[in-house]
């Protein structure tokens, strides 16, 4: 069994493009469109590469050194932790800017991926489909367990052989809740059922 | 209560029947959502499922009122399916050893704790107050060993608890699904299901001297 989890708001225990556009103070331009495409308003893949756009001429190392301090879900991490090969990481964020988080959960990521130049995104190079990431481990036998909040995780959720709808940082999409199996609001909650599970 | 026992509350239904126009967990008996009495009742259950259909966005917003580490489970095909398949959902995934609980079914707080005390399996039944029941036959001995649509000498009323791995998808109910795996252990409760608004009113003061 191959547990999958989203990253933003289902692993950290805040959102990581609003927290970088924070600290960088660039938070209205960024707020409004992470809204909406939470939301369900606005494609995910037309959302993240206008945020790139804005965060993208921030320096990379700058805003992967602040990632890799954001505050985790420390029963979700642990869970990971203690099944590193078991558990997976997908996330659409760029690889270059949460490769130090990657390091310190250490289990396996799956990323969008950007070429950068003068520690700068200079373009975008690969968007993640977190449904094909789904379908990869299906192929070779594996029964999946998908962990998601967004509208971007929909199509992994509707995929996947159990969907866990997470409600631990916000409100779960409802666009979401017709692919779920479950829908869990507290973390002790989640890590019981993913013992239940494993 | 053992810790090891899930409890799965079923509430994903219509409630077409009561005629109220919404879910059953969300009707209001003495001011306070059906629901919310199940929580009460069910407070030390630490693994606590509840499946959800019909109306669920507003039974999770009044959980989130009370308790936040319930495990929501969907049945989305609630209007084509019974409490069995309810059941069966809330189950595959939770502990070996899983109490059905109706979500329209209140037992009294004394019976409560004496469900949540009784270890291994049991189906629960009560003293025969419907008309169109599903009885239980038992032996000397207080088990249950056939349950029957024509007579018997209790009302079957849940709950039951059995294990998991017995459990299978069905369409039907819930003591169909137990029923191959008969004689088990009977505990008789004072229960009180809520089907029809006759049934409202009467639990409505039942709970009065709770």
């Amino acid at each position: 069994m191959k547990f999958i989890f989203d990253l933003d708001g289902t692993v950290t225990a805040k959102e990581t493009l609003p927290l970088v556009a924070k600290h960088f103070r660039v938070k209205a331009e960024i707020s409004s469109l992470t809204k909406e495409t939470i939301q369900g308003n606005i494609p995910f893949i037309e959302s993240f590469i206008r945020r790139v756009h804005i965060l993208g001429k921030l320096p990379v190392t700058d805003v992967s050194n602040l990632l890799e301090h954001i505050a985790l879900h420390s029963k979700v991490c642990e869970f990971i932790q203690a099944h590193k090969e078991d558990c997976v990481i997908a996330t659409g964020n760029l690889d270059c800017w949460v490769k130090k988080l990657a390091n310190r959960i250490g289990c396996q990521w799956y990323t969008s991926q950007a070429k950068v130049e003068n520690n700068k995104v200079a373009s975008i190079v690969k968007i993640l489909n977190k449904e094909q990431v789904v379908k990869r481990y299906q192929d070779v036998g594996e029964k999946v367990v998908f962990l998601g909040d967004g509208n971007n995780d929909m199509e992994a959720m509707r995929t996947a052989d159990i969907a866990i709808a997470v409600g631990l940082t916000h409100h779960p999409a409802n666009s979401i809740m017709s692919f779920a199996d479950y829908l869990i609001f507290n973390e002790k909650a989640l890590c019981r059922q993913l013992n239940q599970l494993f | 209560m053992s810790a090891i026992k899930s409890v799965v509350l079923s509430c994903a239904g219509i409630g077409s029947r009561l005629g109220l126009g919404q879910t059953k967990a969300l009707i209001n008996i003495r001011e306070k959502p059906l629901i919310i009495w199940q929580l009460d009742l069910l407070r030390e259950v630490q693994d606590i499922r509840i499946v959800i259909g019909y109306q669920a966005r507003d039974i999770v917003r009044e959980v989130l009122k009370v308790r936040k580490d319930v495990i929501f489970v969907y049945n989305h095909d609630y209007f084509n399916t019974k409490t069995g398949a309810s059941f069966y959902l809330g189950a595959k995934d939770a502990n070996e050893y899983v109490i059905e609980w109706d979500g329209d079914l209140l037992v009294h707080p004394d019976d409560v704790k004496l469900i949540l005390r009784t270890e291994g399996e049991f189906i629960c039944y009560s003293d025969i107050s419907s008309e169109e029941a599903v009885y239980v036959m038992t032996d000397d001995n207080g088990n249950v060993t056939l349950f029957s649509r024509e007579d018997g000498d209790y009302e079957w009323t849940g709950p039951a608890c059995i294990k998991k791995t017995k459990l299978q998808y069905t369409n039907g109910n819930v003591f169909e699904q137990i029923e191959p795996h008969l004689p088990i252990k009977g505990l008789k409760i004072r229960a009180y299901d809520i089907d029809t608004y006759e049934d409202y009113k009467r639990v409505t003061e039942f709970v009065k001297n709770w």
